[in-house]
């Protein structure tokens, strides 16, 4: 944007300036709630390219002035050992394109823990950006007995010290305002006492830097200089190595053996930094010895106690999977509903062709397929939301750790696996709260793998129809333990990737677990409803668009191309049904007012299909009322027939005609099925999907459902010539399933075939969605194509083996 | 005198640091977070498949593995 245009668009004010604030500081210090308070609707994501970390920016206003507020991920320090923790620098020096150079910095630190957060603290103020300290939790201090002299602390840093507390609105004025004000006074870098030896490395190091600048293509500043010293690795250090060579590296370790004369320069870091601090707090910190347990301690015994900690865990636990599980169930049928009711409102009133279908198939079903997954997403951010603002989540992960490290994997990984189990979407978004971006990639690649509730149909369906209704043991339904182990199929297949992955590409060189445990605080509605808001808008408007692309497109696979002499032979069957049908009724007798009385039979039959709409299952009950009322049925219409004969016959030649007219229909629609691009591309790969057990058609409903999985459930009804209306439980699909013949008669499904299909949709990552999240997590399209080819790859191959190991033993 | 590894003192048990040592990326990021010489820890508890432990340090809960805790020298109060 141009001067000229922002002055315009803020005319009006006397003198208009904009600056960029970057908030900073340790992960649990209420910098979110400060950036909420500040910044309050006006925000958005901001992209970084190549990392899974993310920002948020919003704007606030003071006076004149409007702040632009980057709200850079929590950390405990500079140092960068991976991109994602290189972004605080980056972002910090104005290094990330599309993102402002901050013109100031609001240092957020802890008072209950200001130590601690004083480290990250004395590393920003190096960098001698204007800055303001915000002191937050300071009564949470005070309840601990601690006392800090703001004042003193403003001295010693050389840096205005404003205490806030931000979900109470306090001290966010007096904040804008001292920013405000030294945004126009520039502080003072911070200087420690390093050794004179270290110090002197750290300049000529700078200098080396400064000749590299160039090829670099931008100006490294001198806290770089020290980071890349003491750090002696990490995305920088590639980076110069990159452009500078072996001369360089050469010099680089030189430079750095000399600066360390034997020492650790970690060790030298930390305790000049930690040493300074020590002595501030001296001067700043008063604390009475309060021996008393704190509140947290107290909770604390329970939570992570060895029996009731583990009890109260496998509750919530159970809880959250539950709820994922059935809580959103009504919720998702009401939008299923919905978008089917839409669908058909709409398609009423369009006429019969491509647009019509483009829209009530496409893109309506489209929409609908991206909303179905809301209700899981919200439910599980909602627990995520509350435990973490709660402080319990690390303490899941501490109570988990364990476990999930055997698997190359941390305690934090433990819920978004869990959840995968409902829904594999949440599953990886839930991977955001584990720090390290190995371990976190790890987590979402193996998201897939837990057996979700897209894939229960596709059991559902295949063990009703080939699974025999027996009981091992006496009292072991066999249905019920197919069902189950195909639950385990994806775990046993989980965990050697894991292995594979941490010991292979995703090998982080120690993935230190160390975790804070923060003190435990009440949740804050306004913050967990912020975090709903976040998670589902993000999933919305950024999974949501490829994810109907994908329908859409897929849709048009399956629609195009039309053949007409498709149309022409059906309609001429349909043309030649209703002239059967008008000639015969002709030859009726006239004079009897044969439209009068079919309409009464019509009326019989309607009156019977309102009795029993809402009678469903097998339940004894059920079954006896649905036989009453086709009693009643058939008394009345006999009553009828033998009033009105003529129009009897007539009756029942209509009933045939619609049987005929529903029949052609369906047989159209397979017709075209066939002849389309999906149909085409089924019979292309039949040779591959031959030693599955499975012909052209199964395998074209296989990659129909690449949208989502339980679409092959529909596909396989259409191609079967069942109209695409069914669900897994019609007794009719299951039959059909269970009589559908290739074309030398013999029958096509088998109790291998049932296996396999079962298997491959187990372990295939037939789910656009979930693609187009993981891409969105990764912020790369590498992850999900790895998935989609890894996970395609071990569904083939494990069901290849299923069916010939189940077909050589018979089945 | 009684100069033992982190990973091996009992819950309830404090002592203060002598030494962090570990891989770099280990060392730096105990370092960082506060578990460095002179500093006093004390073993809050373990979890209850008996690994990771909790620390207090600097005021605050840690939680780390004790495979990590084991390069972390301390004198035993």
């Amino acid at each position: 944007m141009t001067e000229a245009s922002t002055s315009t668009r803020h005319e009006g004010h006397a003198r208009h300036d904009r600056h960029a604030i970057a908030l900073m500081g340790n992960p649990n210090t209420g910098k979110s709630s400060l950036f909420n308070a500040l910044t309050g609707a006006r925000q958005k994501i901001a992209n970084f390219p190549g990392v899974t970390v993310e920002a948020k920016i919003g704007t606030t206003r003071f006076e004149n002035s409007e702040f632009t507020i980057i709200d850079l991920p929590g950390t405990y320090s500079l140092a960068a050992r991976s991109p994602d923790e290189r972004v605080a620098t980056d972002a910090l020096l104005g290094r990330i394109e599309g993102t402002p150079k901050p013109d100031g910095v609001v240092i957020v630190l802890d008072a209950s823990s200001l130590d601690r957060n004083l480290y990250i603290g004395t590393q920003v103020l190096e960098f001698g950006l204007p800055a303001v300290v915000a002191l937050t939790m300071l009564d949470v201090a005070e309840s601990r007995g601690i006392k800090i002299d703001t004042e003193k602390l403003s001295k010693t840093l050389g840096v205005p010290v404003v205490v806030v507390n931000a979900p109470k609105g306090k001290g966010i004025d007096e904040l804008k305002g001292t920013l405000h004000r030294a945004l126009h006074h520039p502080g003072k870098k911070l200087e420690l006492s390093y050794p004179d030896d270290f110090k002197r490395g750290v300049d000529t190091l700078h200098a080396e830097l400064l000749d590299l600048g160039v090829k670099l293509g931008f100006t490294p500043t001198r806290p770089e200089a020290l980071r890349l010293l003491v750090d002696g690795a990490g995305p920088f250090f590639d980076e110069c190595e990159e452009v500078g060579g072996e001369e360089w590296t050469r010099k680089f370790f030189e430079i750095r053996e000399r600066a360390a004369a034997g020492r650790s320069l970690s060790m030298l870091e930390a305790q000049t930094r930690y040493g300074a601090i020590g002595q501030w707090m001296r001067e700043v910190k008063q604390a009475e010895a309060r021996e008393g347990r704190t509140r947290t301690d107290v909770v604390d015994g329970i939570l992570t106690h060895k029996l009731w900690g583990s009890l109260v865990f496998i509750v919530v636990m159970g809880l959250i999977f539950q709820s994922i599980y059935s809580w959103s169930g009504p919720l998702m049928d009401t939008i299923d509903g919905g978008f089917g009711a839409l669908g058909d409102w709409v398609g009423g009133m369009m006429g019969e062709g491509a647009l019509k279908s483009l829209v009530v198939d496409g893109v309506i079903a489209g929409v609908g397929g991206v909303l179905i997954f809301l209700p899981q997403i919200l439910i599980l951010f909602l627990f995520i939301a509350i435990l973490e603002d709660l402080g319990y989540m690390s303490r899941a992960a501490f109570l988990m750790d364990r476990l999930m490290s055997r698997f190359g994997l941390s305690g934090k990984a433990f819920i978004p696996l869990l959840s995968s189990f409902a829904c594999n979407i949440p599953g990886i978004m839930g991977a955001r709260v584990i720090e390290d971006r190995n371990t976190r990639l790890t987590t979402i690649f193996l998201a897939p793998f837990m057996s979700c509730s897209a894939r229960l149909p596709v059991y559902t369906l295949f063990i009703a129809a080939f699974v025999p209704q027996i009981k091992l043991l006496g009292f072991l339904e066999l249905q019920g333990l197919v069902l189950f182990a195909m639950y385990w199929v994806g775990v046993l297949f989980a965990i050697p990737t894991a292995l594979v992955l941490k010991k292979g590409i995703l090998k982080s060189k120690v993935t230190p677990f160390l975790l804070e445990l923060p003190s435990y605080k009440m949740p804050r509605p306004k913050a967990v409803g912020r975090v709903l808001w976040e998670r589902g808008g993000s999933f919305v408007r950024r999974a949501g668009t490829i994810i109907l692309a994908v329908s859409v497109l897929v849709w048009a696979a399956g629609y195009f191309p039309r053949g007409a002499e498709i149309d022409d032979k059906h309609d001429a069957a349909i043309a030649a049904a209703e002239g059967a049908y008008s000639e015969a009724v002709v030859s009726f007798d006239p004079e009897a007012d044969i439209e009068s009385a079919l309409a009464q039979f019509k009326a019989i039959d309607d009156a019977h299909e309102e009795r029993t709409a809402g009678l469903e299952g097998e339940e004894p009950e059920v079954e006896a009322a649905t036989a009453e009322s086709d009693k009643q049925r058939e008394a009345e219409i006999a009553e009828l027939a033998a009033k009105h004969p003529a129009a009897f016959t007539d009756y029942e030649n209509w009933l045939k005609l619609e049987e005929q007219r529903s029949e052609i229909e369906n047989r159209r629609a397979g017709e075209h099925l066939e002849n389309s691009i999906l149909g085409r591309m089924g019979h292309v790969i039949e040779p591959a999907v031959e030693p599955l057990g499975w012909d052209w058609r199964i395998g074209m409903a296989a990659i129909a459902s690449f949208p989502a999985r339980e679409v092959i459930v529909a596909t396989l009804g259409t191609i079967f010539n069942l109209g695409s209306e069914e669900d897994e439980e019609s007794q009719t699909l299951r039959e059909v399933v269970q009589n559908a013949t290739r074309p030398d008669g013999s029958k096509l499904f088998s109790l291998a075939t049932g296996l396999s299909i079962m298997v491959f949709f187990a372990l295939c990552a037939q789910c656009a969605a979930t693609l187009a999240v993981m891409r969105r997590e990764t912020n790369s399209w590498k992850w999900p194509l790895a998935s989609f080819a890894y996970m395609t790859g071990l569904a083939y191959v494990a069901a290849l083996v299923t069916f010939q190991v189940a077909h050589a033993l018979g089945g | 005198m009684s100069s033992q590894t982190l990973d091996k003192l009992p819950a309830g048990a404090s002592g203060t640091v002598l030494d962090v040592g570990g891989e770099p990326a280990l060392q730096q990021r105990l370092l960082e977070m506060g578990v460095l010489p002179g500093i006093e820890v004390k073993v809050v508890r373990f979890a209850p498949l008996g690994d990771p432990m909790e620390i207090k340090v600097m005021g605050y809960s840690l939680s780390l593995r004790k495979a990590e805790a084991a390069h972390v020298t301390v004198e035993r109060a």
